[in-house]
């Protein structure tokens, strides 16, 4: 039986950073295999910018809002912060889902940096994040009228600021999700936190326009500074903090989760 | 080339309150297969976890070709193959894909890796189904492809968890045979199952776990023989010569009865066999008792139709030992 003798050389094995690659193609082929996938991720915030535009639309001139901003040229570069949040949350959720039917079990058996596997989805999740960002600029552009001030130059950067914000709060979820293990947990941990941090922020309207309860969320809620700083770069403002804030928050936040995520991830699957 | 590529050396394993492993020793040399049987939560599974570097053991050690479990998991992983007892293939990606991926993490280049996956479909009759996703297999095939999964780096040694679970007839066989050659190219194969024909076949030993201890170990038919239900049944020409058989079997020193030819193995099990007037059977211990038998009836001149040993099966063993497992 040729086929089972071993008169092949063994394979010598391969680096971390080809694992990575391989790894991430795997990926991004199942991605291209399915592109549905993409598109319906692309749904929810396409909707949340319908009914904001039309439901919010009257608040474009009241208090704190920029004079002669339109109301979604002021929403869409929030709606990049807050897409790019709820992607990192699913790919937590992913690395869950991948631990439980068994795949990471098959990859954990081989001679392989464990580590090559989480960042290979961190990559491939961060790949797919600005496809979708992507595919909701063309969408904005072309169904509601986008057209901020900042022009390309402006959106270019917010949106490369809302996929750095993305991909750091990425790690604290894959990290959240390798020491959680739970897929059910994370979806409801990761809702209950989701909502506020959107509502509780300037991401729809002025903060100045919020009761006063909620303006003192607001001031402390980190998602205002990112969603700031994604403003400020698509409208052309001049920018200020809170660009550099949301970029060494981000660092920081990429770091923390890195760290733990990989510490948590090396734990045996098998001990449940 | 008869070193031993399995070792395994007091280990223990605890989950919280639950003791999964307590004190588990064997070896396994290169080459050959062991069977490892047990009942459901007796501790199989988490021994696979543990060999295959998936699991640290709480207590003890194990070397697997050589390599600590714990301290050289790296290249313990270069040289074993896993069927776990879930399948674990990549649902999104198709048969080719899968196999693909694994042979490239390996080292091997693309040519090398898409060759490899060919030739593992083939042997596990899936090149039909090659290029569909994973998702779209039956269970069956999902288990099969799990299979040539393991075998892509052409493992030393291969870990099977119940992987023969699901899968139909022709298939068991065919897995059976695979197993075999890989045997016979000198790999090392620890197998669990639930199918005791399985590890009659394949298994050179066999371990019984229960509640995580090594409850026997020995060759097929060393656990057999410690059951000791062997037994001779003869077909008398004439039925009118059975008093006369049981007479001389019994002067002999043997027990002989008559008409249930199934009381020496199986007494519970076969309620409605048809009688058969002309059948006396003994349980015997060594086959020098079969000259015995001969010897008694001929001395008193019974002409005989037919003798058939029967050999007691893994089943009778697993069944003395579970027996004894509740008495104690
Ligand atoms: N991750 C875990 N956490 C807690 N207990 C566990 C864990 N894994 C296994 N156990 C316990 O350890 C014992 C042995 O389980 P194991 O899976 O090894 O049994 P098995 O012999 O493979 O059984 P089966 O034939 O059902 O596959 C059981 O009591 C099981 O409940
Ligand atoms: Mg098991």
């Amino acid at each position: 039986m040729t086929t089972l003798t071993s008169t092949a050389p063994r394979w010598q094995g391969t680096s971390v950073s080809a694992q990575i690659g391989i790894l991430t193609g795997r990926s991004l082929r199942a991605l291209l295999g399915d592109p549905k996938l993409v598109v319906f991720s692309v749904l929810q915030p396409l909707i949340m910018l319908l009914l904001f535009s039309q439901v919010f639309s009257g608040i474009a001139g009241t208090a704190g809002f920029p004079s002669g901003v339109s109301y979604i040229d002021y929403l869409l570069p929030a709606i990049l912060v807050t897409s790019g949040v709820g992607a990192a949350l699913q790919s937590g959720i992913g690395l869950v889902t991948d631990m439980k039917n068994g795949v990471l079990g098959r990859l954990r058996s081989l001679p392989i940096n464990p580590s090559s596997v989480l960042v290979a989805r961190s990559l491939s999740d961060l790949i797919r994040t600005a496809l979708q960002l992507v595919i909701l600029l063309v969408a904005a552009v072309a169904l509601f009228g986008f057209s901020p001030a900042g022009g390309l130059l402006g959106v270019a950067p917010a949106f490369l600021l809302a996929l750095a914000v993305s991909w750091s709060l990425s790690w604290v979820f894959l990290a959240v999700g390798a020491w959680l293990r739970n897929a059910e947990t994370m979806q409801t941990v990761g809702f209950l936190a989701m909502f506020p941090l959107m509502f509780a922020s300037s991401a729809f309207v002025p903060v100045e326009g919020l009761p006063t309860w909620l303006r003192v969320i607001a001031t402390v809620n980190p998602m205002t500074y990112a969603v700031d700083a994604s403003r400020d770069l698509a409208l052309a403002m001049p920018v200020g903090g809170a660009v550099s804030g949301a970029l060494a928050a981000s660092a920081g936040l990429l770091l923390v989760g890195f760290v733990a995520a990989v510490r948590g991830f090396r734990r045996p699957l098998a001990a449940g | 080339m008869n070193d031993v590529m399995i070792e395994v050396d007091g280990v223990g394993r605890t989950f919280d309150d639950v003791t999964a492993l307590d004190e588990v020793s064997l070896s396994v040399p290169r080459g050959s297969v062991l069977g490892l049987l047990g009942h459901n939560g007796a501790g199989k599974t988490t021994l696979v976890n543990v060999l295959t570097t998936m699991l640290p053991p709480t207590t003890g050690s194990a070397r697997v070709a050589g390599f600590d479990v714990v301290a050289q998991a790296h290249e313990v992983r270069a040289r074993i193959g896993l069927t776990g007892q879930f399948a674990s293939v990549d649902e999104n990606l198709s048969g080719t894909d899968n196999l693909i991926l694994i042979a490239r993490l390996l080292g091997a280049s693309r040519r090398e890796a898409r060759a490899r996956s060919a030739e593992l479909l083939d042997l596990f009759d899936l090149t039909e189904a090659a290029d569909r996703p994973a998702r779209t297999y039956s269970g069956g095939m999902r288990r099969r492809l799990d299979l040539a999964a393991s075998l892509v780096g052409r493992p030393d040694v291969i870990f099977l968890d119940e992987p023969t679970t699901g899968l139909d007839p022709a298939s068991r066989i065919g897995l059976w045979e695979i197993v075999e050659d890989l045997v016979c190219t000198g790999t090392t194969v620890l197998l669990t199952t639930q199918y005791l024909d399985e590890a009659d076949r394949l298994a050179d030993s066999i371990t019984v776990l229960a509640d995580g201890r090594v409850v026997a170990a020995g060759t097929a038919s060393e656990l057999k023989a410690r059951v000791g239900r062997r037994a001779v049944h003869v077909t008398l020409t004439s039925a009118d010569d059975v008093p006369v058989a049981l007479g001389s079997l019994e002067r002999a020193g043997l027990e002989p009865v008559h008409d249930e030819p199934a009381a020496a193995v199986e007494a519970d099990r076969a309620p409605a066999r048809r009688a058969r007037p002309s059948v006396v059977s003994t349980p015997v211990q060594a086959s020098t008792d079969l000259a015995v038998v001969v010897r008694a009836l001929d001395d008193v001149g019974v002409e005989v139709a037919e003798l058939a040993l029967t050999e007691p099966s893994l089943d009778d063993v697993y069944l003395a030992l579970a027996k004894n497992k509740t008495a104690a």
